[in-house]
């Protein structure tokens, strides 16, 4: 808990909160609402790199703390800004149809598919990102370009499928509450891969973050 | 004293880079001492220290803290040490007052009367930034952090390391209330006149290897060193240990029992000539 007070007080890069404000874009009639979630990808990437630069792993290494603790309060913290941002992105959706509709040209509607794909986004990233990271934190760059890399192959294909794949077309990228049971399970399958995915990163950069030099 | 007694114990370290080994590392801390930790640039004093705090992991050896290895008992051993690097500002935006509410956080045994009495004695302001102090003060700070949650041992890496001479005396002055108020310190550095005022021993690393370990005393009192205007003299040249060019010709460092046999004109060096004329030698 001290840690994640750490992270949140001395680490957590202060375009974070600005990054929160992006899921109001989703009020925006055409545009690819996955993005707002790339955008708080974006806010951990640059508190990785600040990490750096204000050699938090040096102070942290001397603290009574482990590497394993070390590891889960940084992938602690950029869970719980996923969270704040699905969570704000959940309040725009139900916003929404106070425009007049939730009809989107720019890929999915407004609608709980809107979260199912952003899990699935910071999901990806996770596993990507952190595990690559953990291996040189000297080295934040590689990891995020390939990270963004496959959150944005990702996010061109879910656009695609609106239009490509009839079970996206016809039964997700609809206005809520149709096929409701439909989006629900696509958003707990999500939310699954999401946790796997985590746990899976968390893992492995616990274990690489344990055999690696810290040059500090 | 039994050896896993000591504050500190190292055994065999060892680390192995490309370029660079640390070659079997022996030594013991002496409780209450300072201890002078010496060596060129590159030598491995900084290898050493990290691969002490388990920052890097070492090849081989063992460190023990007071019997206690880190590998099984990190938290609890770094309740009771400090570790102060020099040049290594923490969040140099972030008020002092801010790193100290979550620094202290993780030290059941956090004194904010002594953290006070440091911030006081060292004058720092808690409102300012790491960005804002001296290398200087940044030390400082570093050292009223650890010294407020109690470290019993402090492991110094160059802390006076591109300092002025006043505020090194500054910082020697509190290294020497520090021993006398029972603190340990291994005082990493290659500026060996810091020593010479506040060292009790000295370890001398030469390429990733300890050659000496004594009391500073005796150290110094095992060398000589004789200033040769026309050149070392042939009969004493198989004992010199390492020369240095000067404007009137040579100085030639020898072990005190040569100096004695060869019968010359020889006065005692100080840590820094020693220094030298063995990295010379060895150069």
């Amino acid at each position: 808990m001290n840690l994640l007070k750490k992270e949140f007080r001395l680490c957590m890069h202060p375009i974070a909160p600005m990054m929160l404000c992006l899921s109001a874009l989703i009020l925006v009639p055409a545009y690819p609402y996955a993005i707002t979630c790339f955008y708080m990808t974006l806010a951990i990437f640059f508190t990785c790199l600040s990490s750096r630069e204000n050699h938090d792993a040096a102070y942290t290494a001397c603290l009574p703390v482990s590497r394993r603790d070390m590891v889960r309060s940084r992938m602690g913290l950029a869970c719980i800004l996923e969270g704040v941002q699905l969570l704000a992105c959940l309040g725009f959706v139900f916003l929404r149809p106070l425009t007049g509709s939730t009809e989107n040209s720019a890929g999915m509607d407004a609608n709980l598919a809107v979260i199912a794909e952003g899990l699935i986004v910071f999901g990806l990233f996770n596993a990507l990102f952190f595990p690559r990271w953990y291996k040189d934190i000297t080295k934040v760059g590689l990891p995020f370009i390939i990270a963004g890399a496959a959150v944005f192959l990702y996010i061109t294909l879910s656009i695609v499928s609106t239009y490509a794949v009839p079970f996206v077309r016809d039964v997700l990228d609809t206005p809520d509450p149709e096929h409701l049971t439909e989006k629900l399970i696509f958003l707990a399958c999500a939310g699954a891969l999401y946790a796997a995915l985590t746990l899976l990163s968390f893992r492995l950069s616990v274990r690489r973050f344990e055999q690696v030099d810290l040059q500090l | 004293m039994a050896k896993n007694d000591a504050p500190l114990s190292v055994r065999g370290l060892c680390k192995k880079y490309p370029a660079f080994t640390l070659d079997s590392v022996t030594f013991d801390l002496t409780p209450g001492a300072i201890t002078g930790f010496i060596g060129r640039n590159g030598a491995g004093k900084t290898t050493t220290l990290n691969a002490i705090l388990s920052f890097i992991k070492p090849d081989g050896g063992e460190v023990l803290f007071s019997g206690l290895s880190m590998a099984d008992h990190a938290a609890e051993i770094k309740q009771k040490i400090g570790f102060v690097s020099a040049g290594m500002a923490y969040y140099t935006g972030k008020k002092l007052k801010t790193i100290t509410d979550v620094t202290r956080a993780f030290y059941p045994a956090w004194d904010g009367a002594a953290y006070q009495k440091y911030m006081g004695r060292f004058g720092l302001d808690e409102s300012k930034t790491p960005a804002s102090l001296s290398n200087g003060m940044k030390i400082k700070y570093a050292l009223a952090l650890a010294l407020s949650h109690g470290a019993e041992l402090m492991l110094l890496d160059e802390p006076t390391s591109g300092l002025d001479p006043v505020s090194r005396e500054e910082l020697i002055e509190i290294f020497l209330a520090l021993k006398d108020e029972g603190k340990t310190i291994l005082f990493s550095t290659h500026i060996t006149s810091d020593l010479d005022k506040c060292a009790d021993r000295i370890l001398f690393l030469q390429k990733g290897r300890l050659t000496a370990d004594s009391a500073l005393n005796d150290f110094i009192g095992a060398y000589r060193l004789a200033s040769c205007a026309g050149g070392v003299p042939e009969a004493a040249a198989p004992c010199v240990l390492g020369t240095c060019r000067t404007k009137d010709g040579c100085t030639a460092l020898f072990k005190q029992a040569d100096a004695e046999r060869l019968s010359l004109d020889c006065r005692q060096p100080d840590l820094e000539e020693i220094m030298v004329h063995l990295e010379k030698e060895g150069a």
